[in-house]
């Protein structure tokens, strides 16, 4: 317990640095917020000036950083420059289609990332082996920009299995797949390489030596045992997802986090690019947290060794 | 493993099965639009044309306007204008209702008006749109007075444009300002029904409508019961949900894929042709070897505008010559004399200016290049042709894709040689904006007078011009204008702006508004 509640000490002083590198990087980058807000619009000095004082921007820096602070204290992130709207309701609004993303990528993800990584690691350095690897490589490499178009093609324009930008259930499966792959290909050749360890280790021969069923011997005895390094992986890759996925989103039209990230930043929307890096942050470290937890649940040696 | 093949068959299944499911929804039209981004629909605040698209089938203006800019009367049956050009009188229509049951009548048109030239409502567009307003008389419930501090050449249009939409009163008071942008209330065609942030906004038909301009083909409500925008921002994700059908109407389609359409017939396509600015570039006379006129104007000859457009646009825009679109009102057709493709006659003004051809194919002159800075923040093929063509001539064109931030910097700084605009505007009077001296930016100000270029008798004509009296001498002093430009080639148009349009071809009765760039939705039908 005590290990956990250190790490959540951590959480505090780690927020408020994050917080306060995005005010400072966003007030030295070249870009005037009023200016990019107007867009090429010919507005007139009047409109550019009352703009900037219905925005607190004609305000010095240092009084804006006192103002947002003592606010974020009471737990008011402040309003979007953009759209007037208090931030916290603007990510949540786009929380939801971001979480239903990641956890479709996920299973998909983890499904055929597992059993391809099986697949090639039950029997290393032959076909099938280098057949997965190859195609778990794709999934790492190609662009999710030319998945996702490919998908639309495929799938949606010339067979018409599934909407593009449809509603509901069947709109999150091209999507997920799309980031899933990426996904799928990282926990295939961990899932491999860390099986062929596990399968070489001497526990396993003696599995065998005793007359244990094959797939018992993979599902039971070894799987588990490799399954640490990927555990990893997917708390990093997760995080990744669940902070939004930027082109995917764009591809398939899909709101989330990584376009509303993307958004503020190109317009210097400083209180909804500090908010969304706070809760950036704070997913990171809740993930790492689980990721911790988990490996006590894998493997109870870890557990123990933290005891001592 | 058998097992695990069962498995992955059986959810490779499962997924098939429920991708079957009927999506499609007949008789209601859903339209792609390509900004995700929208902030408000507020048309006393909104700067954004993307925005307007929908807030101009939501909201009625005083004057209506068709496609081609002519007047109509809307929610004013008829106006007229006192003998000093101050006085605006309209008088209104007594059927109108708003979405949210207010009665429609002079006080909802003094309440619009004078909240935005309140500086509590921050208006981005409206504000300078109103022009000099002093203020609103209500005469009586029906007859409302407009009062100007000073002639204001261009309020007629004013009046028709989509930021002088009629808000409901009611609804601006309950919910304010910041509300009011995400849940408009006006007397349009369309009512407000519900907002996904980045991904789509659902309109329902005003079952009440019945007051639509004479131009409309259509009377009563629209036969479109429901009109959703979904928010697609990928050029080609739009253009497959519009070919997979999922989308009716699209609109900035690629021009390469209106061509595929017009020749299968699958889908019925549209361009109109902008009025404003055109894409264009200033080119700056302040700094570098554009301070030459003659630098300058064999830039301009070193241009095959036709065959550069008609090669990006497989001709759905047309190449532009002058200050203002052919669309604008008050175009003069003189500019289109101007600046042929003559690469012989850009390489002889550049010998007599002393410009030397070099070795590598770029001039020189006292051991400098004839080196260009053009920083690119739009339509980055369209500034690689440029670069291309005027590289033939000898100049050393050096582009650079910008984003919004670093133009601005570049700006403030003085730091380029060419920058590109274009712009949407209903009226002439735009021009003072990027051609009046006092627009000229200055450091840490932002102006669009991006030429630098300062000369009094410009400045004149353009403040002439903005107080015109008759429509003949609003023409004449116009003519002047672009006639002035042209000759100090400060402003190199290159095409018209175009929006491409792409729909469903069952349907009809897709409309531009003003300004071709927004459609009105009131009379899209099935044929």
């Amino acid at each position: 317990m005590n290990f956990f509640l250190k790490k959540l000490l951590i959480v505090i002083p780690t927020l408020y640095i994050a917080w306060t590198v995005v005010f400072v990087t966003l007030n030295i980058i070249p870009g005037d917020p009023v200016n990019l807000m107007l867009g090429g619009r010919p507005a007139s000095d009047e409109v550019r000036e009352n703009v900037r004082k219905n925005l607190g921007l004609d305000k010095p820096v240092l009084e804006r950083y006192g103002s947002f602070l003592v606010n974020a204290t009471k737990g008011d992130l402040g309003k979007s420059y953009l759209t007037r709207q208090p931030v916290t309701k603007m990510i949540k609004e786009n929380m939801m289609p971001t979480i239903e993303l990641s956890i479709g990528g996920l299973i998909f993800g983890v499904f055929f990332g597992v059993l391809f990584g099986i697949f090639a690691g039950t029997k290393p350095n032959s076909i099938r082996d280098t057949i997965s690897m190859i195609i778990a490589l794709c999934g790492i490499s190609l662009p999710s920009f030319w998945i996702g178009m490919m998908l639309i093609y495929i799938f949606g324009t010339t067979l018409g299995w599934v909407p593009i930008v449809g509603d509901g259930f069947v709109s999150l499966i091209l999507p997920s797949i799309s980031v899933g792959l990426f996904f799928a290909g990282g926990m295939a050749r961990l899932t491999r390489s860390s099986l062929v360890d596990v399968l070489n280790q001497d526990y396993i021969r003696t599995a065998r030596s005793k007359g244990i069923s094959k797939y018992n011997i993979i599902l039971k005895h070894s799987l588990r045992n490799a399954m640490i390094p990927p555990v990893t992986l997917l708390g990093i890759q997760f995080g990744l997802l669940i902070t939004g996925a930027v082109i995917t989103e764009e591809v398939f039209a899909r709101p989330g986090l990584g376009q509303l990230l993307l958004q503020a930043i190109l317009a210097k929307d400083i209180p909804l690019v500090q908010a969304l890096v706070v809760y950036m942050t704070a997913v990171y470290i809740f993930l790492n947290l689980v990721v911790d937890f988990t490996y006590g649940i894998i493997d109870p040696r870890i557990r123990l060794e933290r005891k001592n | 493993m058998k097992k695990i093949v069962k498995i992955f068959f059986g959810i490779s299944a499962l997924f098939f099965s429920l991708s079957f499911v009927s999506y499609a929804n007949a008789l209601d039209i859903v339209f792609a639009e390509d900004r995700p981004d929208l902030r408000t629909l507020d048309p006393r605040i909104t700067q954004s044309r993307h925005e307007e698209m929908l807030i101009v089938n939501i909201f009625d203006q005083l004057i209506a306007a068709d496609s081609e800019g002519n007047h109509y009367p809307g929610l004013a049956k008829s106006w007229n204008v006192s003998s000093d050009g101050l006085e605006y009188t309209f008088n209104l229509r007594n059927d109108v209702t708003f979405h949210d049951g207010t009665k429609f009548n002079a006080a909802a048109v003094k309440a619009t008006f004078d909240s935005i030239v309140d500086p509590e409502t921050g208006s981005q567009g409206a504000v300078d749109i109103l022009g000099p307003y002093k203020e609103t008389v209500v005469v009586d419930d029906y007859t409302a007075k407009v009062v100007f501090e000073r002639r204001y050449g261009s309020a007629l249009t004013a009046f028709t444009e989509t930021e002088l939409s009629i808000v409901s009163p009611t609804a601006l008071s309950s919910l304010g300002n910041d509300g009011f942008g995400m849940a408009p209330v006006g007397t349009g065609p369309f009512m407000f029904k519900n907002w996904e942030a980045n991904k789509k906004v659902e309109l329902v038909r005003n079952p009440d409508y019945n007051w639509a301009p004479e131009y409309m083909d259509g009377s009563g409500p629209s036969q479109v019961a429901n009109l959703t925008y979904r928010l697609i921002k990928d050029t080609s994700t739009r253009v497959a949900a519009l070919e997979a059908g999922e989308i009716d109407i699209a609109e900035l389609v690629p021009p390469l894929d209106m061509n595929r359409f017009d020749s299968s017939g699958d889908l019925a396509t549209v361009a109109g042709t902008v009025s404003g600015l055109p894409y264009a570039a200033f080119l700056n006379t302040t700094v570098g070897v554009f301070q030459d006129i003659n630098v300058r104007k064999a830039f301009f000859h070193s241009l095959d505008r036709v065959k550069m457009t008609s090669d990006l646009f497989f001709g759905y825009a047309e190449a532009a010559f002058g200050p203002i679109s052919s669309s604008t009102p008050s175009y003069w057709k003189g500019n289109e004399d101007y600046y042929g493709y003559n690469p012989d006659g850009a390489a002889a003004l550049l010998e007599e200016a002393g410009w030397k051809m070099g070795s590598d194919g770029i001039r020189e002159k006292n051991g400098e290049k004839l080196t260009v800075f053009f920083p690119c923040l739009l339509e980055p093929d369209t500034c690689v042709a440029i670069q291309g063509y005027a590289n033939k001539v000898g100049f050393d064109v050096n582009v650079e894709v910008v984003m919004k931030a670093r133009q601005d910097e570049l700006i403030f700084a003085n730091g380029y040689d060419m920058l590109v605009i274009r712009w949407v505007s209903l009226d002439p009077g735009v021009l003072i904006i990027p051609f009046h001296s006092r627009n000229i930016p200055e450091p840490g100000k932002f102006k669009f007078n991006w030429a630098r270029y300062a000369n009094p008798q410009l400045d004149q004509l353009l403040e002439d011009a903005e107080s015109a009296e008759t429509q003949e001498t609003k023409d004449d002093l116009y003519m002047q204008i672009q006639k002035h430009i042209m000759d100090q080639a400060i402003f190199l148009a290159i095409h018209d702006q175009v929006q491409t349009v792409a729909y469903n071809p069952d349907l009809e009765g897709v409309r531009f508004a003003n300004g071709n760039w927004q459609l009105r939705m009131y009379d899209v039908r099935k044929k």
